[in-house]
């Protein structure tokens, strides 16, 4: 039933996916059943047992296996005289340049974070290829086109940031248990396993204004004779009890707060633990080394008791130190690494008694700490069959039926699906438009590397930099610098603003590029004096696009601490809208239809869901941005 | 280790462990594997259902290759039923997967009570006179019942059942229980004791909203003669009473008490949907009715008793700017609160019991208590006979339709996707099926159209051109891509049914692919 000049196009078609999970494997299915006949993959990512619930083209025995070789192997074992070239590799590689996308009629997306499709849209817009973005969330999910010029481009609106905690919520004054995880996750797994050489603000000195010894030794030394519980119950009683008591001696901070309590392993654990040796061997045996099947805690949705985390914690530590010792210097946090998430539970849960902040079994703590984000099989077939009919589209030129089309959980407006016509370019987004930005900042203290960390690459989501002011390059990241180069943009690194060759100070206007993503943008420095340590962590603002209409009422009623997802804008939805101040009329709890809403707040739309199925990188998941959202004292 | 539950865990976050637990146990029947069906029951296997039967008495054609990815040339030749299953056995060997080879019509016709083993049946690309039988069949036995059919650019999904019963509705978006216009003793003692106008204003800035609010409700109402504000004027008038009450221009709490001080508005009453609960003939209890009835009955004798018009309360309360100490002692009034609310339904639910002859210990506790819970969200949810509705539609809102530009589309295809059926009845084959028979197909679809249109009573209108060319040209294609859209949509529906949780939608969920445009149409 298809026009010829239709299969023509599709058959013709050189088609890039990006990501081959959850989204991926179902697209590269639908693709191929829909007569494609090129197509390129890359995925980084190897399969993992958690994907095995809807990445159907993976089963157990690939575990550990490059998800894009192993999704080519199965579909080719079904139609074999296609062609799927896999690239086992990361899509930010220097390989994948604007000559690479060139290649391509139409790119694909089935990523899980921001930074990926951030800078995948960016090769789209540089090599004027048509992009169809696309994610889901439990039962959400949308699919976007993205045309240079004709539609907007991924970036026209901002996307929610990283959430950020002030450092002393962290290491001083949790109120919540997401506090906790991040302190466990962040400074004490960070310093115990992860590269030394990290900057960590926990407090690793046995005694702080210690003036009887020269030295304040570094408690987390591990001494090569030492028992191993022995150093366990060290670094148990230094940051449960020890770095508890320092707090405490800061009376002022605890004025209006309830004062935590200092625990010691002695006091929960008097009695030295006993070696069970045969079952430890038996688990390693296996490759998967887990305290929960070796103390025989069977149900993770269990909450343990302060005890038991506490034998978690000291027998995690144990086993990282005798069956992994070779790991250790350079782990990061990974939700699919059992032990990790077993230590991370465990010291998170022991932080939280002594704060009075409710415990949390290991499925929950899981989840938060490893931004765990809802994935099922069904949304993203869905979506892979939404995505494959608006490439065709695409492919045909159809350009005014391109849809953006969200999936909705709850039908009760008698949509399930609901699509919505592409809008026009942000005028004022940088990535597409080239509108400046501007920076507010101290120019006398910030320094150039944290404008580097925290804005160019963590806002503007660049890889490979360069920075000027006019002519004069202050920085730049490259494989063939000159030496001498190197060495200045390394010096130039530590200087504050002002103190740069060519001093920068209010008024300057930076040009800030990507060479890579063939991507540019300036940035109006301002001077400001003053930076809320809470509310504007990074010392900088970056402001211009970000200010664009933001979704104003997020203060709108979530769930009831019910754990779906809850991603999509109320707009959408058949739910009660708050009155809106400054209304026209008083709307409380008034229902509204999407085509009265539509039609008034054309510029509101449903956010777009980052998230997906696997992600690392991403955020906070949106129920524990919204529990994290209040500060408490 | 428990290997399912990390198999399981990015699902178990969706429908917990006893949503998971239902899936395992639920037994389905797939009727037709064509690309549809297939499709379908991949996405259950996944997720872990309990077992699945495959009834298909076709064998794997050339054509189908190129559209069931479950099928390859090796297949060509062997039983559909049996290369499908053996696929989706290897996708999860904790699912019984087995099949049956024959024609799902013959069996709809010689063994009606075959169909009763199962929890659900899932039959695709069924014709009318077919989904009609089947119908039938299943409410009689009981089983749940769902229809999907993909047909070129467009497909259908239509739940059957006579009633399906939520408690875990799971609405993204509701209202919190916090009851500010209303405290009960305990909640308004505790705001009593807090003094709004402290001088500390670290002390100040860290009192609760929910305090805030009931605090100054009172205050409104004595100067106001009780009631509480309802015009715009009043509310305004109580947001600026509110703001003048900071101490500075950053007090979190009180910014907060300003933007839900629209929960106060918020009428004292029950919404429509849970009266219309209330007041259905099945709250009338009897020996054959159901848990869900039992505990609405109980819930009815507590709104109209202990109640005072309120139902149980929830007992959770969001996030808010507050010294720790007040935050965990608001929590541990609520929870009280509703635990207490919770004895006395769970009293009231065993007496029913007692009463109707049962066990008064026969539904769990744990069920009470989440019934209790969500007392504020239940759904029920009712579907039409197919046979009811396709010689009987509402006749005003097939009118609605037909001349709405929103759904023109939609019902237009629904009409068609039965004028196709009748139309092979007719001649054996549907229309554009076959290469070159367009010109002839084409009126013929239409002349079938509009008689069946007579027959519903819509004389006078009819579908476009477009739309009846658009028709013929699918040829009765199984594409690829819609399937897999119908399919995830339909296994998404079965999960809701099978789980209990989820509202699933009401009606003929029409998809369109031309343009992504979907709609439920209720007849």
């Amino acid at each position: 039933m298809a026009s010829e000049e239709q299969i023509s196009a599709i058959k013709r078609a050189k088609v890039l996916m990006v990501g081959a999970g959850g989204i991926g494997c179902e697209l590269l299915k639908t693709l191929a059943l829909s007569g494609f006949q090129d197509i390129h993959i890359i995925d980084m990512d190897t399969i993992e047992v958690s994907n095995l619930n809807r990445q159907f083209l993976f089963r157990q025995s690939h575990v550990g296996q490059s998800k894009a070789k192993v999704a080519r192997d199965a579909v080719l074992r079904f139609r074999p005289k296609i062609s799927i070239t896999p690239y086992h590799a990361n899509v930010k590689e220097s390989r994948f340049n604007v000559d690479f996308f060139k290649e391509f009629d139409v790119v694909l997306n089935g990523l899980d974070n921001l930074d990926a499709r951030r800078h995948v849209n960016r090769l789209c817009l540089a090599a004027d290829v048509p992009l169809v973005e696309s994610g889901t969330t439990g039962f959400l999910g949308q699919v976007t086109v993205h045309l240079k010029g004709k539609t907007e481009c991924y970036e026209c609106q901002p996307k929610p940031a990283p959430k950020t905690y002030p450092v002393c919520t962290i290491t001083s004054t949790p109120s919540k248990f997401i506090h906790c995880i991040v302190w466990a996750k962040d400074l004490l797994f960070a310093k115990l396993f992860g590269d030394k050489n990290q900057e960590n603000d926990l407090n690793v000195r046995s005694s702080d204004t210690g003036n009887s010894s020269e030295h304040s030794a570094d408690v987390f030394e591990y001494r090569k004779d030492e028992d191993i519980e022995q150093y366990g119950r060290r670094i148990y009683d230094h940051v449960f009890g020890h770095n508890i008591e320092v707090a405490l001696s800061n009376e002022e901070t605890w004025k209006n707060r309830n004062k935590p309590r200092p625990i010691y392993s002695k006091d929960v654990l008097p009695v030295k633990m006993t070696e069970k040796n045969g079952d430890t061997e038996k688990d390693c045996a296996t490759g998967d080394v887990s305290v929960m099947a070796f103390l025989s805690l069977k149900n993770p949705q269990d909450i343990w008791s302060l005890a038991e985390n506490s034998r978690v914690f000291l027998e995690a530590l144990r086993l990282f130190f005798s069956k992994r010792l070779k790991d250790i210097g350079n782990l990061t946090f990974d939700k699919d690494d059992q032990l990790a998430v077993e230590f991370v539970t465990a010291a998170a849960n022991i932080r939280a008694s002594s704060f009075g902040i409710p415990l949390h079994s290991l499925f929950e703590a899981k989840g938060i700490a490893g931004n765990i984000v809802h994935a099922v099989a069904t949304t993203n077939a869905i979506i892979a069959g939404l995505i494959v009919i608006e490439a065709i589209k695409v492919l045909k030129k159809d350009n005014n039926n391109y849809r953006m089309t969200y999936c909705l959980e709850h039908p009760s407006r008698k949509l399930l699906l609901m699509p919505v016509e592409p809008y026009e370019p942000n005028k004022s987004c940088y990535v597409c438009s080239e509108t400046p930005l501007s920076l507010e900042v101290n120019t006398h203290h910030s320094k150039l590397r944290d404008f580097v960390e925290k804005i160019v690459k963590g806002k503007l989501g660049m890889n490979f930099p360069v920075i000027m002011q006019g002519a004069s390059i202050l920085y730049e990241v490259g494989e063939d610098l000159e030496e001498d180069m190197v060495a200045i943009y390394a010096a130039n690194l530590e200087k504050a603003f002002s103190e740069l060759p060519s001093s920068v100070i209010s008024g300057t206007v930076l040009t800030v590029e990507d060479l890579q993503q063939e991507f540019s943008c300036s940035i109006n420095i301002k001077h400001r004096e003053e930076f809320d340590e809470e509310k504007e962590p990074d010392g900088m603002v970056l402001c211009g696009w970000v200010e664009a209409p933001v979704d104003k009422d997020n203060n709108k009623p979530i769930g009831n601490g019910e754990s779906t997802s809850n991603a999509l804008p109320s707009e959408e939805k058949d739910v009660e809208i708050q009155e809106m101040s400054g209304g026209t009329e008083t709307v409380t709890g008034k229902k509204r239809k999407l085509s009265e809403v539509d039609e008034s707040k054309k510029q509101k739309k449903p956010e777009k869901l980052d998230v997906d199925d696997e992600d690392d990188e991403l955020v906070i998941s949106d129920d524990w941005e919204s529990l994290a959202k209040k500060n408490r004292v | 280790m428990a290997e399912p539950k990390t198999k399981y865990d990015r699902q178990l976050r969706i429908w917990g462990e006893q949503g998971q637990a239902a899936l395992e146990k639920a037994s389905i029947c797939l009727l037709n594997c064509g690309p549809t069906g297939s499709e379908t029951l991949k996405n259950l296997v996944l997720g872990g259902v309990g077992s699945i039967t495959i009834v298909d008495g076709s064998k794997v054609e050339f054509g189908d290759l190129g559209n069931n990815f479950m099928v390859d040339d090796s297949s060509l030749g062997q039983s559909k039923a049996k290369c499908v299953c053996s696929f989706l056995q290897e996708l999860n060997d904790a699912v019984k997967a087995k099949f049956i080879e024959e024609h799902p019509e013959a069996l709809i016709d010689t063994n009606p009570s075959f169909f009763s083993q199962f929890t659900l049946v899932v039959a695709t690309q069924l014709v009318e006179e077919f989904m009609v039988k089947l119908d039938r069949i299943c409410r009689q036995e009981n089983v749940m019942l769902i229809f999907a059919r993909s047909y070129g650019l467009t497909g259908l999904v239509r739940i059957s059942v006579k009633e399906h019963t939520v408690i875990e509705s799971k609405p993204d978006h509701f209202l919190d229980d916090l009851r500010l216009n209303n405290p009960w003793p305990e909640l308004r003692g505790f705001s009593e004791a807090i003094d709004l106008n402290v001088q500390d204003p670290v002390a100040h800035k860290h009192i609760p909203y929910v305090v805030i609010l009931v605090k100054m409700i009172d205050e409104w109402k004595i100067s106001h003669g009780g009631t509480l504000p309802s015009t715009r004027e009043e509310k305004r008038e109580l947001k600026e009473l509110l703001k003048s009450r900071m101490a500075a221009m950053d007090e979190e709490n009180y910014k907060e008490a300003i933007d839900a001080s629209f929960k106060v508005f918020t009428p004292r009453e029950i919404s429509s949907d849970l009266q219309q609960i209330i007041n259905d003939n099945c709250a009338e209890v009897g020996t054959g009715s159901s848990d869900f009835w039992v505990m609405v009955a109980a819930l009815k004798e507590f709104i109209a008793n202990e109640g005072g018009g309120e139902v149980p309360l929830e007992g959770s309360i969001p996030d808010m700017t507050s010294s720790t100490e007040h935050y965990v002692h608001l929590q541990k009034i609520y929870q009280t609160k509703s635990e207490v609310d919770y004895h006395v339904i769970d009293e009231r639910a065993r007496n029913i019991l007692k009463k109707i002859g049962r066990d008064p210990h026969s539904i769990p506790k744990a069920t009470i208590k989440c019934f209790c819970k969500n007392a504020r969200k239940l759904k029920v949810c009712r579907y039409r006979p197919i046979e009811e509705e396709y010689s009987n539609p509402s006749l005003a809102e097939l009118q609605k339709y037909l001349t709405d530009e929103d759904y023109s589309i939609a019902v237009g295809f629904y009409i068609l996707l039965r004028a196709v059926d009748r139309y092979a009845a007719n001649f054996n084959h549907f229309p554009g099926q076959f290469d070159g028979g367009l010109d002839e197909d084409i009126p013929r679809l239409k002349t079938t159209a509009v008689s069946l249109l007579n027959d519903l009573g819509c004389t006078g209108l009819t579908l476009t051109e477009d739309l009846i060319n658009e028709m013929c040209r699918f040829g009765a294609a199984e594409l690829h891509a819609v399937a897999a859209v119908i399919g995830g949509i339909a296994s998404q529906e079965m999960i809701k049914l099978i789980t209990k949780q989820f509202v699933p939608m009401s009606g003929t969920f029409i998809f369109n692919a031309i343009d992504h445009n979907s709609q439920l149409l209720t007849l």
